[in-house]
């Protein structure tokens, strides 16, 4: 999920660099201009490029016991696409995305719009932008961890409803499930949605909500037709961050669900354990494909190169 | 003339601090005023409370008659141009100017022909007519403004508002939308409220010229008066075209500053002091400093600094007592440029019948 973020990233620099070096036509300034892109050029293709053709690569090898040998062969791929429990995974890893997604938007827009738009001081802005990073000052594993007491048969969820006489018997489904893992990543995540989308509700000058009232336009008109569009590139950047997370994600899912929710992210983690790196290739191919996917259709959405 | 606004006693605080106080203005059907003051003197709030983005603290509004308090922005018939423009950046001009006709909680109009009319023919007036596809970030400063007001107009309110509309224009622009401001408020009718800080704006858009400061209205008359015949000495000050003397009431009906004296204006004005003497910067003439001033003539003498060409005039800077600047403007029309050399001292005269003074 690293891998990804920054190819992201690189890419849209390695795109302003060429823009700016062909409005430019003097050859000097051409040169000095390949001369500074080279150094990412060249990091990109050893890290990036390289390594991602070479997974290409040994996913089509012949996987032995313990070894991989590089004659080629169709059966590491036959078996993702023919195997119930590894195509399913791949279904259960992209319903998991679009849930987490959609809860961290959901849950990750009113707090920007409360931080971004409401907030009107920067230092209090700053802030509370700051307090919403602070589980982030514990560990990944403490975070995800902590969720156990929580959700468990006898956590605190089931304690205080047991006591306000809501429920007699414990909820058992709240850990171990899918829903303890979606709970889990959105805890995590949302805050990757936040930070975009308060970024651009802030920038939105205050006189253009005034114009638009003062033309008599309602609040969810002025939302709809003003807010909303002025922030989406803050949507698609936050949607970015999640999904290439989420996509990725295997620790979360690991922790709880008692390893009943197997993420393709969890299958490369066991494949690779088990020594079997062609079959683990081809689940990272795959998930790639899916990261690359996902980020190209986000990017339609929003014209971000306009916002830089 | 019927009066369409008015501002009566209207107080505004903000963290205690007086932005209005009791100020009192009308406005008339299809008049042109113009709001002339310094940077808070509270002329933008006096329009935002007008518009009803604030509340005043004290004293009523009366729109066409009605009371306004407790009436929304969007319900006040006002339309109001803001300084920055506070154009939609992510929609064209087209939908900018239809947005009020579109997306307005009473009454929008919902027939999309009647919308693009409607656009269409503002566009028109303002001179854009064909550039509603463009982006907001595609026209120039200038189109913006247009634009801006287009926007306010195709509502057909009965004020519009306007916060230093021409301050984010350069000079050329500025004129060319004074202007453009005046035919299309002729074609249409409406009434015009114009705040500005600058002093050649305000004389030259307004019907009448308010004059602003400290939160209540220093002067309000026709431009030809406010600059001729200011009410206060922070009124000339304002204006930015006299030299102003502060002084006393000498024994020998003369106006003392510092070792030098002047002559009174006239009669009446004897007496006046300590107070503000004020001459008009092209009012005065430079003379050698040996040549003798013609019979009854006022004057001091001060070191020429440089000089400031404009085109139809020319500025030239004098120092006087007390490292105070003195200006003389010459009118290149009336009079012939001169050489002064910096350095030297000269004699700067006027008649004092040209002259002003408050107490």
């Amino acid at each position: 999920m690293e891998e990804a973020r920054r190819r992201i990233q690189g890419g849209s620099g390695v795109s302003a660099v060429a823009g700016v070096a062909a409005e430019k036509k003097d050859p000097r300034a051409r040169r000095i201009t390949a001369l500074l892109v080279a150094p990412g050029i060249i990091w990109m293709v050893l890290f990036l490029v390289v390594p991602m053709l070479m997974m290409v690569y040994v996913s089509f090898w012949t996987q032995k016991t313990f070894t991989i040998e590089p004659t080629l062969t169709l059966n590491s791929w036959i078996a993702f696409f023919s195997s119930e429990t590894y195509f399913g995974a791949l279904l259960r890893t992209i319903r998991i995305w679009l849930i987490v997604l959609a809860a961290t938007f959901f849950l990750g827009y009113p707090t920007a719009l409360f931080i971004g738009l409401f907030i009107k001081n920067k230092t209090i802005q700053t802030i509370v932008l700051v307090l919403c990073v602070v589980p982030f000052w514990t560990s990944f594993l403490i975070r995800v961890l902590a969720w156990r007491p929580m959700l468990g048969k006898e956590g605190a969820v089931n304690i205080v409803l047991q006591k306000i006489g809501l429920i007699s018997q414990p909820i058992e489904v709240l850990l171990f499930t899918e829903f303890s893992v979606v709970i889990g990543m959105t805890q995590i995540y949302v805050v990757f949605m936040v930070g975009p989308i308060a970024f651009m509700l802030s920038r939105i000058d205050p006189s253009l909500i005034e114009a638009a009232r003062d033309l008599g336009a309602s609040t969810w008109r002025i939302f709809r037709t003003i807010i909303f569009p002025l922030s989406l590139p803050g949507v698609v950047v936050g949607a970015i961050f999640v999904s290439v997370m989420v996509l990725g994600e295997f620790a979360t899912s690991a922790a709880l669900s008692g390893r009943k929710v197997n993420l393709l992210g969890n299958i490369i983690v066991t494949q690779v354990g088990s020594l079997k790196w062609a079959f683990a290739a081809v689940v990272g191919v795959m998930l790639t494909a899916v990261m690359a996917i996902v980020v190209a259709a986000l990017l339609r959405l929003a014209d971000l190169r306009k916002e830089l | 003339m019927t009066t369409i606004l008015d501002v009566k006693n209207v107080t505004k605080l903000y963290d205690g601090e007086v932005a209005l106080d009791g100020l009192s203005v009308e406005l008339q059907v299809n008049e042109y005023l113009s709001l002339l003051g310094p940077s808070g003197s509270g002329k933008s709030t006096l329009l935002r409370v007008i518009a009803g983005f604030e509340m005043s603290d004290a004293g009523d509004i009366h729109l066409a008659g009605e009371s306004v308090a407790g009436v929304p922005a969007h319900k006040r018939g006002i339309g109001f141009v803001s300084q920055g423009f506070a154009l939609f950046p992510h929609i064209s001009v087209f939908d900018n100017v239809a947005f009020g006709l579109r997306h307005r909680e009473d009454d929008p109009v919902r027939d999309e022909g009647d919308v693009a009319r409607r656009v269409n023919e503002m566009l028109d007036l303002v001179g854009l007519a064909d550039l509603g596809d463009r982006g907001i970030n595609q026209i120039s400063g200038g189109q913006k403004q247009r634009v801006a007001l287009a926007r306010t107009l195709v509502a057909d309110p009965k004020i519009i508002l306007l916060d230093e509309p021409l301050g984010a224009l350069d000079a050329n622009l500025r004129a060319r939308m004074r202007i453009e401001l005046r035919r299309i408020r002729q074609q249409l009718g409406i009434t015009f409220m114009h705040v500005t800080g600058n002093e050649q704006e305000a004389l030259a858009m307004g019907d009448r010229v308010a004059v602003l400061d400290n939160g209540r209205l220093a002067q309000v008359a026709d431009p030809d008066t406010v600059y001729n015949q200011p009410a206060s000495a922070r009124v000339a000050r304002f204006l930015n075209c006299y030299n102003m003397f502060e002084g006393r009431a000498g024994d020998d009906k003369q106006f003392c500053v510092g070792d030098a004296s002047f002559p009174y204006p006239s009669p009446q004005d004897a007496s006046i002091g300590p107070g503000t003497y004020c001459v008009r910067f092209d009012k005065i003439r430079v003379a050698p400093a040996t040549a003798a001033p013609r019979p009854g003539e006022a004057g001091v003498r001060a070191t020429f600094i440089t000089s400031e060409y404009s085109g139809p005039s020319i500025t030239y800077f004098f120092e006087g007592q007390g490292n105070k600047v003195l200006e003389v403007e010459y009118h290149l029309s009336h009079r012939q440029p001169e050489e002064f050399s910096p350095g030297s001292e000269y004699s700067l005269l006027w008649s004092p019948g040209d002259a002003l003074v408050y107490s």
